[in-house]
Formats: structure tokens, sequence, C-alpha cells
């Protein structure tokens, strides 16, 4: 593809003008600080509504502290239920989905971009349509399914679930970053006897440990935070999940607004630091990877 | 090393795979699910386990599900060969969760459904045993008389109600006598307080319709004060047209009260936890919503003394001209206990349910000031006064008119309910908010 | 290297387990939503069959129409979106100082649950308290819009927060594509004399190309099928006026109990889904990748 755009040239020749590009760092600076403010903001928020009762939740500003932070909001929580055991419900499921998603798609892509074989296209194609279904179209069939297995109330049926219907979207991503990854170390690892199972675990999967922590971060979002599912699959109370601590506060006619912040908050903690520490995974991942590359 | 873990994840997977494949190809036909027999029926030591679904989480609903579980370990105790299995989800899942199951046969034994056009797709389907044999033992004298008529299809009653409601207008004592208003009687009398409230700038009704039943209430009194109790009634129940002059002037009443501006701000958008919130802050001046609130303005400790003590309520004032009786009321029994058709234990449910409902109706107003649909004897409980007011105008009311969502059928009270919604917002005329409703019933009639 | 890798043990043996996944938990589900949409049923009692009455309602249904003219503009919106976030990764990617920090607080908002983000946006549309209407007047506007209950507004307002919650999603796999050039082909630029306008346009865009396909297909489907905020924060109101495909399905099958219909809207929907992804890689379709598509 040859770039044949003009404006980015005119732009080019006036960003390199010195003084232009004094002034053009300092308002990219103010922009990227502006968003990162915007973006910081639903955090704080989420704090302050969980020290909120629900008088406070409606009468303030959201970005207002009440006067006295309701902390037992959180021992609400704490105390209310079976938190610890939903929790370490939500870290098994999450986990073991996302490790299922992650490698089933890695063997996929490889395969699809790597490997010869007739029907490659057709094949991608059936995985892509797994992104068109919408969710409230399956829960009956699923459920029907899983009951004649005598899955239901059973954590592989949410485990699976999760896994097939995250697999499309992780194969699309992965997609991308294989088709543009150069081919000539595994030529060479072919040419030196290696096997498939050599060059995928051993080559190919350390040079996309970059997208692989991506598409873990974003897999282990959307099971962390998953509802639908768990409800209708699930329904003894120790195999249930975090998220079902929201609903815990959630009542036939009013809702206690404050406790579902805390339980928010408590809930969002630990996928922030596993975010922060795979985040960096991104990175570190690249520069083993162009080292090799 | 990293081969062989590999490998042993891929056996797994594989394992797996194939045999969800292996079975799910069947999974088209649900015959087969339905050879439960209910002719299981329980001797005394035999053991036996019911599975109850309900909406009441320990968190928002702490006092409901602890007496849930005070009579849970009651008749455990009583009855030792009996295990009961609780499955609680809030209101909205526990609504799907119900349809999924039935779609698939696996309702759980005893669970909570509401009545009439709700029920009615249940029943037909025949998932829902009738419990007139546990009605007719002893305990229909115990009901509220006509409650359990709305859990009734053919002549059989379905679920037995564990809550009553009726639907007045709370109003803050504090900004009606700042402004020297008075309890309106007539409707007329109404219009002037609204209009005083808002020249005021006080939002005269606080509402958030975004959840659009809420809205409904208003239209429905205002139907039954100018139509009389059965014209809304007959017009769902096909022996009378929804176009009926009354129930059109109903509408344009509804949108007359919009444009004096007697809502809160942005009502359409709002749900009704955030309607509410304009009242219980002292923003707004009324709020019209079911018995269920009577916690928040009486014996809620979260909510400021000061304010509870200047709640009070009236009843939606007649209209001159008009049909309706000031003693009508909107409202009905809330949710009620059904036993499911297939369920293996059915006898040993009944049981259970009866046992629950008389135990429920002892405690439920006075632990978790819930009303039940049972009696409740006033001289004998020690409750706050606004209790007794309500309870002692329940006894006097000439007529409950169930809410309109509830009374329609699924379908119909979908576009019931969007059409409240476009009545409020000014966009469509009442003719053909009277129009759309009728096409939709005659359409459901017809099916 | 040909032998090598076109081993059909091995193909099976990675593409397999994943498509059985895919097959058992996805496309039963859908060949049922298929059949349920020939039916009269209300999830109930017995099915009717009646061929395809619920299409031909379908077709003459303004208010599924209304809906699936909504789920094209987003879908629109979220594709045009794109492109600021790709912008936002571009920086990100480059020599900025404190990139690493301000990568990760950009992200913030996507750990967030859907539950969290209504609660939210709801705080910032409120009509009377809301940050929304308090900003407008500060500055001298007349800060009484009814952001979610004003009809012609509604479906913008409710497109603002969709939009934004995958913000971290899509600047995530923009950023993890863009680390994933190597370093020294921006550095042979470089040598070369272009600057970062020339390095962005013609090396590092053209090389992310393949996943920048990826993430329209992504954005499109995902927004045709979107359900999530709308159902929190508006239901679809007032009165249709942000109903999208997804919710418009659900308030069919769930709370209308008519289950055939619903299960005809969720099958045309994964139709329309089909012809859309289709027709972009036909539209976007390279050398390169003409294989897959």
């Amino acid at each position: 593809m040859e770039p044949t755009i003009l404006a980015p040239r005119k732009f080019a020749r006036l960003a390199t003008h010195p003084l232009w590009r004094g002034a053009g760092v300092t308002t990219l600076y103010a922009i990227l600080a502006i968003i990162a403010i915007i973006q910081v903001f639903p955090l704080i928020w989420l704090l302050f509504f969980s020290l909120k009762d629900n008088q406070e939740v409606f009468n303030l500003s959201p970005f207002a502290l009440p006067t006295h932070p309701k902390w037992e909001n959180y021992t609400k929580v704490w105390t209310e239920g079976n938190i610890s055991r939903y929790f370490l419900n939500s870290v098994w499921y999450t986990a073991a989905s996302v490790l299922l998603t992650v490698l089933l798609a890695s063997l996929v892509t490889f395969a699809l971009t790597r490997m010869n074989w007739k029907l490659k296209g057709p094949v991608l194609g059936l995985f892509m349509v797994g992104l068109m279904i919408p969710v409230h179209s399956t829960l009956i069939p699923l459920f029907q399914m899983f009951m004649k297995i005598n899955l239901t109330d059973h954590p592989l049926s949410i485990i699976l679930t999760y896994t097939a219907f995250n697999l499309p979207l992780t194969i699309m991503i992965l997609l991308g970053f294989y088709q543009s990854l150069p081919r000539e170390v595994e030529e060479a690892a072919v040419m030196d006897g290696c096997s498939v199972n050599r060059i995928f675990a051993q080559i190919v999967l350390p040079m996309t440990s970059s997208v692989v922590a991506t598409t873990v971060i974003i897999n282990m979002i959307y099971n962390w935070n998953e509802f639908v599912f768990i409800n209708t699959f699930i329904s003894s109370d120790h195999l249930k999940t975090l998220t079902v601590g929201i609903q815990n506060f959630i009542g036939q006619y009013t809702t206690d607004w404050g406790a579902i912040g805390a339980t928010l908050m408590i809930s969002i903690l630990p996928i922030l630091i596993a975010f922060f520490v795979l985040s960096n995974r991104i990175v570190e991942g690249i520069t083993a990877g162009s080292v090799k590359g | 090393m990293v081969k062989k873990s590999l490998s042993i994840v891929m056996t797994v997977a594989m394992a797996s795979a194939l045999t969800l494949a292996g079975c799910g190809s069947e999974s088209g036909s649900k015959s087969d699910t339905g050879t439960k027999d209910g002719s299981a029926s329980s001797s005394s030591s035999e053991k036996v386990t019911i599975k109850m679904m309900h909406l009441w989480p320990s968190g928002s609903s702490k006092q409901q599900n602890m007496i849930v579980n005070d009579i849970i370990n009651e008749y455990q105790t009583a009855n030792p060969n009996v295990t009961i299995k609780q499955e609680i989800l809030e209101n909205e899942q526990y609504k799907n969760k119900l349809k999924v199951l039935s779609a698939s046969n696996d309702l759980p034994d005893v669970g909570m459904t509401w009545a009439a056009g709700f029920l009615e797709p249940y029943v037909k389907g025949q998932l829902f045993a009738p419990l007139d044999d546990t009605l007719n033992d002893g305990l229909k004298d115990s009901f509220v008389s006509g409650t359990t008529d709305a859990y009734a299809i053919d002549g059989k009653t379905y679920a037995l109600p564990l809550e009553l409601n009726i639907t007045p207008i709370y109003y803050n004592k504090a900004i009606f006598s700042k402004y020297n208003l008075e309890v309106p009687q007539t409707y007329e009398q109404f219009k002037q307080v609204v209009s005083t409230l808002e020249s005021n700038g006080v939002a005269p009704i606080a509402l958030g319709n975004k959840d659009r039943w809420t809205g409904s209430l208003w239209y429905m009194y205002l139907a039954d004060r100018l139509g009389g109790q059965d014209t809304l009634r007959n017009a769902v129940a096909r022996t009378g047209s929804f176009e009926d002059a009354s129930l059109v002037q109903a509408a344009q009443e509804v949108q007359d009260l919009v444009k004096a501006n007697a809502f809160n701000k942005g009502f359409n958008g709002l749900s009704n936890d955030e309607g509410k919130s304009e009242f219980m802050n002292g923003k707004a001046a009324m709020y019209m919503m079911g018995t269920w609130e009577l916690p928040n303005f009486t014996t809620n400790e979260t909510v400021p003394q000061a304010f509870r003590d200047n709640v009070g309520f009236f009843k939606f004032p007649t209209i001159d001209g008009g049909k309706g009786n000031i003693d009508s009321w909107v409202g009905g029994p809330g949710v009620g206990l059904f036993v499911a058709e297939n369920s293996k234990v059915k006898d040993e449910a009944k049981k259970f349910v009866k046992f629950f409902v008389q135990k429920w109706g002892e405690q439920s107003v006075t632990k978790a000031g819930v009303i039940p649909a049972t009696k409740v004897d006033t001289s004998k409980v020690n409750l706050p006064q606004m209790y007794i007011d309500i309870l002692n105008e329940l006894g006097k009311a000439s007529n409950i008119t169930l809410f309109a969502d509830v009374q329609m059928s699924p379908s119909v009270a979908q576009v019931h309910l969007n059409m409240i919604q476009a009545l409020f917002g000014n966009e469509v005329s009442p003719a053909d908010f009277a129009k759309n409703h009728e096409k939709a019933l005659a359409e459901q009639a017809g099916k | 290297m040909d032998r090598v890798m076109s081993n059909k043990k091995m193909i099976a043996l990675y593409v397999l387990p994943a498509f059985m996944l895919i097959l058992a938990l996805i496309y039963i589900p859908i060949v049922l939503t298929g059949y349920y949409g020939l039916m009269r049923w209300d999830g109930i009692g017995a099915m009717a069959f009646i061929g395809l009455d619920n299409y031909s309602r379908l077709v003459q249904d303004a208010d599924f129409w209304q809906s699936a003219y909504h789920s094209f503009l987003l879908a629109l919106f979220s594709a045009a979106s794109l492109i600021g976030y790709l912008a936002i990764a571009l920086v990100l990617s480059g020599d900025v100082k404190g990139a690493n920090l301000l990568r990760k607080i950009y992200l913030v908002p996507m750990l967030l649950s859907s539950v969290a983000i209504a609660q939210l946006w709801l705080k910032i549309y409120h009509p009377t308290s809301g940050v929304l209407n308090s900003f407008l007047t500060s500055i001298g506007g007349s800060g009484s819009v009814e952001w979610l209950s004003n009809t012609k507004i509604v479906l913008l307002a409710i497109f603002i927060p969709i939009i934004w919650q995958y913000a971290g999603f899509y600047i995530l796999i923009y950023y993890a594509a863009l680390k994933n050039i190597p370093s020294s082909l921006i550095e042979a630029a470089r040598i070369d004399g272009a600057n970062p306008w020339q390095i962005a346009f013609r090396v590092k865009i053209p090389l992310i190309a393949n996943v920048a396909k990826v993430t329209v297909v992504l954005a499109i489907v995902g927004s045709l099928k979107y359900f999530d905020l709308i159902y929190v924060m508006t239901d679809g109101g007032p009165n249709g006026a942000s109903e999208v495909m997804a919710s418009y399905m659900y308030h069919q099958a769930f709370r209308s109990f008519d289950f055939g219909y619903g299960s005809a809207i969720g099958f045309f929907l994964l139709l329309i889904c089909l012809v859309i992804t289709w027709l972009i890689r036909k539209l976007t379709a390279s050398g390169d990748d003409i294989q897959y598509s």
C-alpha cells in the first residue's frame, strides 16, 4: 500500500517548524492530561458513590463527598452473604476461561495463518459468525443443552460458555497480529527440523506475547463482569460470583445504591491490579519479540 | 515440559468439546424432560428437597429475607425429612430466569409469580399446579376476600398471594403548610394545589416514568374517577372498548397535568428510584406509589426522622361528573407463591406453601412492613399510625383495580406501558393512545 | 516447510477443540434460534409452526425498523470513533513522556462494569442535578436539557457513553499493534529523514492495517448487537426513541413473551451482521489477506 495522502505531508512540513513544534507539544500534553482526568474520574466517582447512602446518592453532586462517609457500606457488603466465596468463584471462573480461550484461540489463529490447508476461509467465517448472535437468543437453547448433559448449576457450564463466546473475538484480534508477523524465524526453525508444536510454543507464542496480554486483559474484563449467564445457568449460592453481590442489593421496590457502589469498588480492585500488571507485559512482550524478530 | 502440559490441556479441551457436541445434537427436542410425575408423594420418612426461588435478597430486603429463613427453619424443624433449598435473584433477573426455566420445563418446586396477565401464559402452558385443594383446606378465610381471585384462571387458583398493596398519594405536610395548602378533596382542588406549587417553583409531583408503570398509576386513577371502576377493566377483558369516552378523557387529563408542569422535570428519563428521590429530598410535594413504600415514611432509620414525620397520604380525589368513588383504589396483590405442576414433590411443596402463607401473614407487616394478603388484626399488632390508617382504608375499600400492566397479557402490557410513556411525553394524542390500546387488545383477543 | 505445516493431524489438533466448542455452544443456539423463529411460541406453552409469518411481520414492523435504524447509526458512530482512538494510540505509542502511565489511566473506564457506567452517566445526564446541566448553567447556558427524556436527543445522549465505554478496548488493541511494529523499521524511516507524521502515516498505519480492519468489523458488529447500557439507562425509551435491535429483541422475547418473534429478530440480526461483515471484508480486501475472506 503506497500512501498517496497529501494532507499529512503538508502537516508534516508545518510540524517541523521549531516554534510550531513547541506550541504543538504543549497543546498535545494539555489534551492528553485532560483526557487522563476524564478517564480517571469514573474511578473517583465510584469511590465517592460507594460512601453514600441513597439520600446522598440522589441529592449530592456525583463528585461531592458526603459529610459522613458511609464506610458501613463496605462492612455491609463484607458481612452480607458469601462474598469471599463469590470472590474465589469469580477468580477461578475468570482464570480458567481466559486461559482456555486464549490458548485455543492462539492455536486456531496459528493454524489459520501459518499452516497450509484448504477450508481456511470457511472455517474463519464460521468462527466470525460467533460474534454476531445476540446473547439473549442463546439463553434458552444453551440452558436446555446444559440441562440435558447435567451441567446446569455446574462451573463447567460457565467456563465453557465464556470460552465459546469469547473465542471469536479473541481469534479476530489475534488474526490481525499474526498476519503481520514476519515468517523468517519459523522458516528457519522448520529448516532446523523443529516440530509444529515447538514452533508454536517456543517461537510464535513468545513473539505474540503482547497481543496475548491484550486479549487476556479483554477476556478477563468481560468474564469478570458477566452476570447473565451466571444467573441463568447457576442456581446454587456457593457457585455464584461477585456480580451476584450487586444483585443482593437490588430490591423489589428499592435499591441500596451505596452498597452496590461498595460491591463494585471491591470487585474492581483485583481486576485493576491484574490489569496494571498485565498492561506492562504489552510493552515487555514487544521488546522480547522484536529482539527475536 | 511446555509440550507436555500443552497436550494435557488439549486433551481436556478436546474431551469436553466432544462430550458437548455429542450430547448437544439432541437438544433440539424438549419432549423428554417432562416425564417427571407428581405422584412421588412423600411418606414422612422419605428425604425430600424442595427448591424455592424468590426475589428477596438479604442485602436489599433484609427483613423479608429473614422471615423467609425463619419460616424455612421452622418448617424444617417440624419436618426433619424436608430440606428447602433457596435460590434468590433480583426482580428483573428473576423474571428472566423464570422464563428460561419455563421454556426448559425446569421450574423450581415453589416460586414467586405475579397475578393475572403475568400468570396466564404459565397456566396455559400447564406449568403451575392448581392450589384450590390447599386453599380450601382452611386457608381461604384467612385471605382478604377477593385477593386470590387475581391468581385464578377458569375457576382455579394457581398461586397464593403474599402481598397486598394500594396506591395512595403521599404528600409533604411541611410544603403543604408553607403554601397554605389543604389536602384536596376534588380534582379541581387538586389542580389548584398543583398550580400553586408550580407557580412557587416547587415540583408538585415526583414521578420517574422510565419504569412506565409509575405513570400508568396516574392514568388508572383518572380512568377510574372518570369512568368508574369497571370501564378500564371491561376494556381489558374485552367486554368493553378502550375507545370509551372516559378512557380517552383520562388520557387528556394526563396531558393537561403534564402541560401544567405537574411532574418533576425530565420524568420520562428517570427511574422510579430517581423520581422518588425528588420527593424524599423535599424538592417535590407529592408522590403516588404503592404502600410498599410505607417503611420509608415510618420505620426506616436511614430516612431522616424529620422527613418521615412530615409525610401524610390522601386518596385520589373524585372528579365532578365522573363515575368514580373515592374509596376505589388502584393496587392489588403483588407476588404470590406457585407450585410447579411438574414438581416431583408437589404434595410436600403444597404443604410448605400453606405453612409459608400462614406464617408470613403473621409476621410480614410487623417485621418487614409488608402488608400481607392475609387478614391483619390491627387490634393485636403494634404498628405505626400510618399503617393502621392504611389498613383501615383497605378495610373500607369499595374496589381495588389491579395494576393495568398486571391485568393485561404481557404483550398488551408492553403496548400499554409504551403508550403511557408516549402520552406523558406528549407524543401521542389521547385518541391515538386509546386506539393503539384497542388495537393491541383486539389482536391479542384474536390469537 | 510445506510438509511440516501441512500435517493434517496437527491442523486438526490445533483447530478442532475450539471448533467443537463453537459448534456446540454457538451453532446449536443459532440453529435453534432460527427454528424458534418459524414458530409461534410464548416460550412456555406449545409451539406452533407458522412458517415465515414472523419474518413477514418483521418486514412490516415499523418499530423494528426504527430500532434497526438506531443500531445502524450507532455502528456508524462507533466506526467513526475508531479514528480518534487510533490517534490517541499513535500518540501514546510515540515517544511521549509518561506514555506508560497515561496509557494505563486511559484504559481504566474499560474495567468498569456496565452497571457502574450506567449509574455514572445517569448522574451526568440527570435533568436537575446532573453534572452536564450544572456545567451548562455555569457557562451561561439554559442547563435544562432533558437528555434522556427528550425523544429527539436521547439517542445521541446514549451513544456517547456507549462509544466512550469502548475507548479503552480499541486504544488497547491499537496500542499493542503499534508496539508490535519492529522498532528497526521505525528507526530506518527516521534515519531516512521522515518526521513523526510521515512515520505515522507511511509506516505505522499501513503496518497495522490488518488490525485496523479487524477493529472496524468488531465495532460495527458489536454496535449492531449492542444491548447493555441501553437496557440499563433508558430501556429503549421514551417510547422506543432509543430502542436498538437487541433491546427490541429482548423486549419481544422476555417482556412480551413472544419468543418466536424475538427469535426471528435475533436470527435476522445475525443475517444483517453477516452481510455487513462480508461487505466490509470485500471492500477492505487487499492482496495480502484475500485468502481469508
